[in-house]
């Protein structure tokens, strides 16, 4: 108890700080790292700054991390990861509703969606699985047909003389 | 003969151009090569934070806690370095430190790093002059 006592009134860097610090982080780091700066900030940075210039040093140290994250891709591949489930479940989404309500042309649109929803998955399969060259290039070939299905929607659904939206 | 000749003396120094060209991208670059001596010098006191220190003092300068723990966890996946957990300390919130220690792979790229860069200078004098 003493010691949770002493941690409670033991300065600390600003709490929003610390959570985005933990957010850039990977899990098996979380800890030793923000207790890394933890220390650091505690023992050299408010003795020697005092605790505007010190929490400014942390803010320092986690931009610091969130600019490596960038760099090194993490972000971007969450980021990714996180648009490829969305997309595969939209395109099942999509092709089931397509054959449940069957309105003409509902064959055309079902393949449409099945292709973005496979499109999305193998893209899933090189984040996680497989970095090989091929299977890149295929994945970004794909992309780039999807993309064009996306941007020949849009103009259609422009020009249709009912719009829908 | 004549043509066959410069055939195999192109493909020699292509060949060997190659290789070094491998090798050079094999070698770990300045601020690797300094996050690894600072393992090497902090020996069993390397954890995340002494090594921040260590390799501000080493450098001069300034370095981001992310550009180190980066360069950390590069050098763990590259099998150069490896690391443990162990119990932290009241001043750390009781957060654990996590120790790095050079791997013999480790070791063996420092050593290669440093015959290359002073083989690249051999037969140059040092320091250069600029001359117009």
């Amino acid at each position: 108890v003493a010691t949770l006592m002493a941690e409670l009134d033991s300065p600390k860097p600003p709490l929003l700080l610390e959570r985005t610090l933990l957010l850039f982080l990977k899990a098996r780091d979380r800890e030793t790292i923000s207790g890394d700066l933890l220390e650091e900030y505690r023992e050299e940075k408010l003795p020697t700054l005092g605790h505007a210039r010190a929490n400014f040093w942390y803010f320092r140290q986690v931009i610091s991390f969130v600019v490596t994250q960038w760099k090194e891709g993490e972000l971007m591949k969450q980021l990714l990861t996180l648009t490829c489930f969305f997309t595969v479940a939209a395109g099942v989404w999509l092709a089931v509703m397509e054959n449940l309500l069957r309105h003409p042309g509902y064959g055309e649109r079902t393949a449409v969606a099945v292709f973005i929803a496979l499109q999305s998955l193998a893209t899933l399969l090189v984040i996680f699985l497989d970095s090989r060259f091929e299977l890149r290039t295929v994945v970004m070939l794909g992309s780039i047909a999807a993309a064009l299905f996306g941007v020949t929607a849009i103009f259609r659904t422009a020009q249709a003389a009912h719009f829908e939206g | 003969l004549k043509e066959s000749r410069t055939g195999n003396l192109a493909l020699a120094i292509w060949t060997d151009s190659c290789l070094q060209c491998r090798q050079m991208a094999d070698l770990l670059g300045a601020f690797e090569q300094a996050v690894l001596l600072v393992l090497v010098k902090l020996a069993d006191q390397a954890y995340g934070r002494a090594i921040l220190r260590q390799v501000q003092l080493s450098l001069g300068r300034d370095v981001a806690a992310g550009a180190v723990y980066a360069t950390l966890d590069r050098l763990e996946k590259k099998g150069l370095v490896s690391s443990f957990v162990e119990t932290g300390t009241p001043v750390r919130g009781g957060r654990s430190r996590r120790y790095y220690q050079v791997a013999a792979a480790g070791v063996q790229a420092l050593n290669d790093s440093k015959s290359a860069l002073e083989a690249l200078w051999q037969g140059t004098k040092w320091p250069l002059s600029w001359q117009n």
